[in-house]
């Protein structure tokens, strides 16, 4: 099916192709089990409106069995796809928080599940030199289109090199600010001194607020609503809903480490009462905790 | 399934994008060839050997020791590694905190990230799949004393577990308890016994093994020259 050299050779769909290509199709569909797969509205309640949004990456506590923990080799591109996040990073065009955001919750859950890992890194550069028009879509598909014809009859011993036709003047792309401000610094302490006043302090009690799940956040559904204790007040930050976003224009916020009881998060917990979990949680999602 | 995945010997689809964005990426100015180059020669010398170094320092040095645990991203100098690097201000990925997580006899830590692989990349090398895995995701924040004994590790009742979900910019790392049976050692023989699995926590220290537990390795088609899983 996806045989690069078999495409260019033959072009145009033939019935094999297409055959191979709904067997697969047909095996990514969502399974809704429904009969019927289109929706009215009166049929959308509360808990199945907030299992549609339920965001792909946010996974802790989903029940599964036991899986097999294995090792991999890296292919050559998962290193090149990774040093190109990474450089854009570097350059500006992105913060890692936007790669996050659209590899691994605006992909859907289909290819949140079905591509490799770094195929979604890849997957994120193309929204995003989409998204902010660094790029158009008809430069990119009639590169990848000439790409594969360089690729026709290569194997991976002998692997595509990267041949850029020109240069590009750097002076003139629009940049984010964050490349430059950090400079010296690192991140989070670039933001220091922006947040104000801490609101909560080591010792204090807090819960984690339930609110709505609405496109993106790293503030998980397993602990929403559960009562924690605040460990360590970590450092100031854009909150994830901003920097996901490139929100410059935001105020920073406080993080907190949050120290949870197993048995406050799993009502089926079975380990020791002293079992713990923490995480770091952004000041918007944390409210005290009422005696 | 109908049948099984294809095999892939050909030129795969992504590296065919991958090439045709860093192209476009280049031509438009968004980066240069040299910073790919610069960038990719950082990653490549990417390890877990730092931490090793930095954990055995603890375990000789009460003064590193120190430091390690009031300011670790200041105490990995002391192991070669500069937060800041490759860009001035990190990596964008791992930014520039590091908590640096005390086992103790009767306290044992684990890291994961639920949300997505945040790891200590800068000076613990790449994450490993199975880290990235949703199966592990899932799994350890809610049964972890299960997926630990699926990784060899049975821990006592008395111990406490203390899951860290990695979710937001620091990173973690376990500084693991001095196993018996060390004393004496030098820094350089106990980093040996400093895996990449004790400092994700999946794994204690024990003298004699220098290696994380063996699994079975997933290959690359086209793998990366001198790199192997594990490492």
């Amino acid at each position: 099916m996806n045989t690069i050299k078999k495409a260019v050779e033959r072009p145009g769909p033939t019935m094999a192709d297409t055959d191979i290509m709904c067997e697969f199709l047909s095996e990514m569909r969502p399974a809704l089990h429904n009969l019927r797969d289109w929706a009215y509205p009166d049929q959308i309640n509360h808990a199945l409106y907030s299992a549609y949004m339920k965001q792909s990456h946010d996974v802790g506590g989903e029940p599964d069995a036991p899986g097999i923990f294995e090792e991999k080799e890296e292919e050559q591109w998962e290193l090149n796809s990774f040093v190109d996040c990474e450089v854009l990073g570097w350059r500006g065009i992105w913060t890692s928080e936007e790669r996050r955001r659209i590899g691994n919750v605006d992909i859907g859950r289909t290819m949140y599940y079905g591509l490799p890992y770094y195929g979604r890194w890849l997957w994120s550069i193309v929204r995003i030199l989409m998204e902010k028009q660094y790029i158009t879509l008809g430069e990119l598909v009639e590169r990848v289109h000439s790409v594969q014809e360089r690729a026709a009859g290569r194997t991976t011993q002998s692997p595509l090199e990267a041949q850029p036709k020109s240069t590009g003047n750097e002076k003139t792309v629009v940049r984010n600010r964050h490349h430059k401000e950090a400079i010296g610094k690192g991140d989070p302490q670039c933001f220091k001194g922006m947040a104000g006043k801490a609101r909560f302090s080591v010792g204090d009690k807090v819960r984690v607020r339930k609110l709505p799940t609405i496109i993106y956040s790293r503030t998980q559904e397993y602990l929403r609503g559960a009562p924690g204790t605040i460990t360590r007040v970590t450092y100031e930050s854009p909150a994830p809903e901003d920097e996901a976003f490139n929100r410059e224009d935001e105020k920073p916020e406080w993080f907190y480490i949050v120290r949870f009881k197993m048995a406050d998060l799993w009502k089926s917990y079975a380990g020791p009462p002293q079992d713990t979990l923490q995480s770091e949680i952004v000041e918007r999602w944390l409210e005290p905790l009422s005696a | 399934m109908t049948k099984d995945a294809p095999m892939v010997e050909e030129i795969t689809d992504f590296e065919v994008l991958e090439i045709a964005l860093r192209e476009l990426a280049i031509e438009k100015g968004l980066f240069t060839a040299e910073d790919h180059r610069r960038y990719t020669e950082f990653a490549e010398g990417m390890g877990p050997t730092p931490a090793s170094r930095f954990v055995a320092k603890a375990w000789t040095d009460p003064a590193f020791k120190k430091r390690a645990l009031e300011d670790p991203i200041a105490a990995s100098l002391e192991v070669g590694i500069d937060w800041l690097n490759p860009t001035g201000f990190g990596t964008p990925s791992d930014f520039t905190a590091l908590h640096v997580l005390e086992d103790r006899p009767t306290l044992h830590h684990v890291v994961t990230c639920t949300l997505c692989s945040c790891y200590p990349r800068p000076i613990l090398g790449n994450s490993p799949e199975w880290y990235r895995t949703p199966n592990y995701r899932r799994r350890i924040v809610r049964t972890p004393r299960q997926v630990l004994a699926e990784f060899g590790l049975f821990l006592s009742p008395e111990v406490e577990i203390r899951v860290e979900d990695s979710n937001s910019k620091h990173r973690f790392l376990v500084l693991p308890v001095r196993p018996a049976g060390t004393e004496g050692w030098s820094e350089e023989q106990l980093a040996a016994i400093v895996t990449r699995d004790c400092m994700i926590g999946v794994a204690l220290p024990k003298p004699g093994v220098t290696t994380n537990v063996a699994r079975t390795v997933h290959p690359a088609a086209e793998p990366l020259e001198g790199h192997s899983a594990g490492k």
